[in-house]
């Protein structure tokens, strides 16, 4: 079929006004704000329904063409940029917020619902109760980011936003579509089980399973305050241990470090993240953080309101870390990794990082009371200049392969990255993976090039 | 300020790291950039045309009829400057936009129904952009018994003066009603339309000429019931270069600056539920969201209102930046945004401060029949038994 036709035939699945192939909107989806160089595109559109996608890959099956799902698209990583082409479907006309259970605290959305817009609906409809966003800009949609296995200020609290899935609905690669969880066998996406889960196979493998249409999502209670407890740490062995003993107490909301030279060289931030239901409450918390700072041989650090607010603020506002170089390109080597590896990921990657002229900066985050720290060395660059962008990727190649070096295991990889992990990954995963991903998609139309395991 | 992008503009337009905040209000419970909501396709996002646009200068993109498209489906209503958070670019948003649309002009693609605009603003039988025949408001003058000299010039703006008369007469009755020493001129456009879509040749020429007329009468103050030429005599005058020593007050600043130096006085009420509409304008584009709500607030009677959506977080009506020609249909619907939300505050009165809102307000409200009210500030004000202390 020529492409002509292609598009009249997306046009009657989605309408007119949502399906095309303008150089523009092509332009646009054709690459991210990551350091991934662009990738042609051949159509977009924007489904409306679970039905209308349905559609859409039956197409793209019968016709043999590639597609490429996407959420708030800000992976960073390039993984909603076509690799050999097609249709890149963007969710987030799938806008609606089906449902708040209260008592069973769950929120049943459509998969193109953004983390700004849930966030800010329990705000004002059930305040008691909230969702575990990452600090990604509130575009990202809570659905992409989940299974992205991606991480938020509860991730210290309750795991991996993965962890939190309740329920999916998908469409699978044929045009199926299939429930997942407790909603393949009741009313209620209260839970993961107790039957079967499949639902793990959604989760890191970038579109290439199928695409999420609705999502249910753990709420947690929320208190009325949160403070954050600033401390700054001269060695970076030192991290595991105060970590440790803070996990150990059960106070703490969210722990996240970082490291800027551009703020403060030499010295490691940490910030804990408390709540609580009284000013009283408050005060002790904040006595116990001070005390096990000050006997890890780190201090209390008072911070300035402006820097408070900042770490307060919902979602933190890491873009700024994206314009450093006042360039609009933003690229980091996120990664898991066992924390005990962790004070060697810090210092060995601030020395690739100025291997590529590029001022270290980390932002990590303590998941699920230290069994995982979630390692970011970031890389702002600058989109005009092609030889920042190039130390930019080479950073973070560099960077991936340290981690995966480590014991550790490389978070939302861009291509490159998914290569190194498959060179390392054991091969009865990766005849299961393949066998699988055969199963379910034998034309091979989702998002090909990613995780291609031969 | 040169209006070219590529020397203005090519060593910022790159910073937008395409994060999305602009497309939000502030808490982020919707979407409050008009064009991204009715488009959805990412290109239609003040980020996405950053990114257009640099696609252009580093020639990645060429000039199509799309492109140019693209870039005039805005309204230019300045959401994505409020929201956008990286300081020392995001002032620049709505100019780069316009900058851009300044190049679409030149490379010959700016669409036909803005192209009118200009046609019509520089014909020498209108100066304006509505193709009415020019006014030079000599019967106005001596319907009100107005002087050849006077210290204030009313300048009505296009819109009043050809389309929205009421508004423009209530405007003349309040003025006199308030004793100003004013006149009236035989006003060209302020070129905000042409500004705003890109087509700036003219534009210091009219700016001249208006000038020249209002120093002609010997004033040194200027008031206009219009958001968009408030902001061109008080903005885009000096980015263009077009310096003057004016005092520009829109009458929502000359009303609150008289009741606060007592005047004037309000004597009779205003029985009624309003809500007020903030014009991007005088709003977002320059920051007047108190004084208008100052004035009502000080009407004896009213109810006063705000909707959801308010001062730098306001929904536009969608009549700016050349939409509501360019885009009929979408710029009310727009509007019909606006209604509904007003309706949900209780009022029976949606009020703005810029008839050019007023009449794209006013159309939704006729077209999906919303049975809103919708009067300017002044049509109120004009409604009001008035004292007046000299």
């Amino acid at each position: 079929m020529i492409k002509s036709d292609i598009l009249t035939h997306l046009e009657n699945i989605v309408g007119k006004d949502f399906a095309s192939n303008n150089q523009e909107d092509l332009f646009i989806y054709s690459q991210d704000s990551g350091a991934s160089l662009p990738r042609p595109v051949d159509f977009v559109v924007l489904p409306k329904t679970a039905e209308e996608i349905q559609k859409i890959l039956r197409l793209a099956n019968e016709e043999r063409i590639p597609i490429v799902p996407m959420g708030g698209g800000m992976t960073l990583s390039g993984l909603t940029i076509p690799v050999n082409g097609g249709i890149v479907i963007d969710l987030k006309r799938m806008d609606k917020i089906l449902e708040i259970n209260e008592i069973s605290r769950y929120a049943l959305i459509e998969a193109g619902v953004t983390t700004g817009r849930l966030t800010a609906y329990l705000e004002k409809h059930y305040p008691d109760l909230e969702v575990s966003i990452p600090d990604a800009p509130p575009s990202a949609t809570v659905t992409g980011n989940a299974l992205i296995h991606g991480s938020g200020f509860l991730s210290h609290k309750y795991g991996n936003h993965g962890d939190m899935i309740n329920g999916l609905e998908m469409v699978l690669p044929n045009g199926d579509i299939c429930k997942l969880g407790s909603c393949a066998v009741s009313d209620y996406w209260f839970t993961r089980g107790p039957i079967p889960d499949l639902i793990g196979l959604f989760i890191s493998s970038f579109g290439t399973m199928g695409i999420a249409t609705k999502m249910a999502i753990k709420l947690y209670p929320k208190d009325n305050l949160r403070e954050v407890i600033v401390g700054i740490f001269k060695e970076p062995k030192m991290i595991p241990d105060v970590i440790s003993k803070i996990t150990n107490t059960d106070i703490a909301e969210d722990i996240v470090f970082a490291v800027s030279e551009e703020l403060i060289k030499g010295y490691i931030f940490l910030a804990t993240f408390i709540t609580g239901t009284s000013e009283e409450e408050i005060g002790t918390k904040t006595k116990i953080l001070k005390r096990i700072y000050r006997k890890a041989k780190g201090s209390y650090m008072k911070v300035p309101r402006s820097f408070r607010n900042f770490f307060l603020e919902k979602p933190i506002f890491i873009s700024s870390e994206a314009d450093t170089r006042r360039g609009g390109g933003f690229e980091y080597s996120g990664n898991f990794l066992p924390l005990e590896k962790l004070p060697e990921a810090i210092e060995k990657a601030i020395e690739i990082s100025r291997k590529y002229g590029i001022s270290p900066s980390q932002v990590s985050r303590v998941i699920g009371k230290g069994h995982n720290v979630m390692f970011a060395a970031s890389f702002s660059f600058n989109r005009a200049d092609p030889n920042d962008m190039e130390n930019a990727r080479n950073a973070l190649h560099e960077t991936n392969k340290l981690v995966l070096d480590l014991g550790g295991i490389i978070w939302k990889p861009e291509l490159a990255g998914q290569k190194l992990i498959i060179e390392k990954m054991d091969p009865s995963y990766k005849q299961l993976y393949k066998a699988i991903r055969a199963a379910l998609d034998p034309n091979r139309i989702m998002n090909p090039g990613n995780w291609e395991i031969t | 300020m040169t209006i070219n992008v590529k020397q203005d503009w090519k060593d910022i337009v790159h910073r937008c790291f395409r994060c999305g905040y602009c497309k939000f209000t502030f808490e982020y419970s919707d979407f409050n950039c008009p064009s991204y909501k009715k488009h959805r396709f990412e290109t239609y996002s003040t980020g996405g045309r950053m990114w257009l646009i640099y696609g252009i200068i580093n020639g990645d993109l060429q000039w199509s009829q799309n492109l140019a498209n693209v870039l005039y489906s805005c309204s230019t209503c300045g959401n994505c400057m409020e929201n956008c958070r990286f300081d020392k670019f995001n002032d620049f948003l709505v100019d780069i936009i316009e900058a851009a649309r300044a190049e679409a002009v030149k490379n010959g693609f700016c669409p036909e129904k803005q192209k009118a605009l200009l046609e019509r603003t520089t014909n020498t039988e209108m100066f304006n952009p509505y193709g009415e025949p020019n006014s030079d408001n000599e019967e106005l003058k001596k319907k009100y018994n107005l002087p050849d000299k006077a210290e204030w010039v009313y300048f009505i703006g296009c819109t009043s003066n050809y389309r929205q008369k009421n508004l423009r007469d209530a405007t003349l009755r309040f003025l006199k009603k308030i004793n100003l020493d004013f006149t009236l001129i035989d006003e060209h456009c302020c070129t905000s339309p042409i500004i705003r879509t890109g087509q700036i040749e003219p534009v210091k020429e009219f700016m001249n000429y208006n000038i020249d007329k209002i120093k002609e009468v010997g004033a040194t103050k200027v008031i206009t019931s219009c958001a968009g030429c408030c902001r061109t005599l008080k903005v885009d005058f000096a980015k263009q270069g077009v310096n003057h020593d004016l005092e520009i007050y829109h009458t929502s600043e000359l009303v609150k600056r008289f009741l606060d130096e007592g005047k004037i006085m309000f004597t009779s009420e205003f029985n009624k539920t309003v809500t007020y509409h903030d014009p991007c304008h005088i709003g977002r584009h320059m920051g007047l969201y108190e004084e208008p709500r100052d004035v009502y607030k000080q009407i004896p009677g009213i109810k006063f209102v705000e909707m959801g959506r308010n001062r730098e977080n306001a929904w536009c009506c969608g009549a700016g930046g050349g939409v509501k020609i360019g885009y009929p249909d979408w710029a009310v619907e727009i509007s019909k945004e606006r209604l509904e939300e007003a309706k949900e505050t209780g009022a029976t009165i949606l009020s703005s401060t810029c008839p050019f809102c007023r009449t794209n307000l006013s159309d939704a409200n006729d077209k999906f029949n919303l049975g809103l009210e919708v009067i300017d500030l002044i049509e109120i004000l004009d409604q009001l038994e008035i004292k007046v202390n000299e």
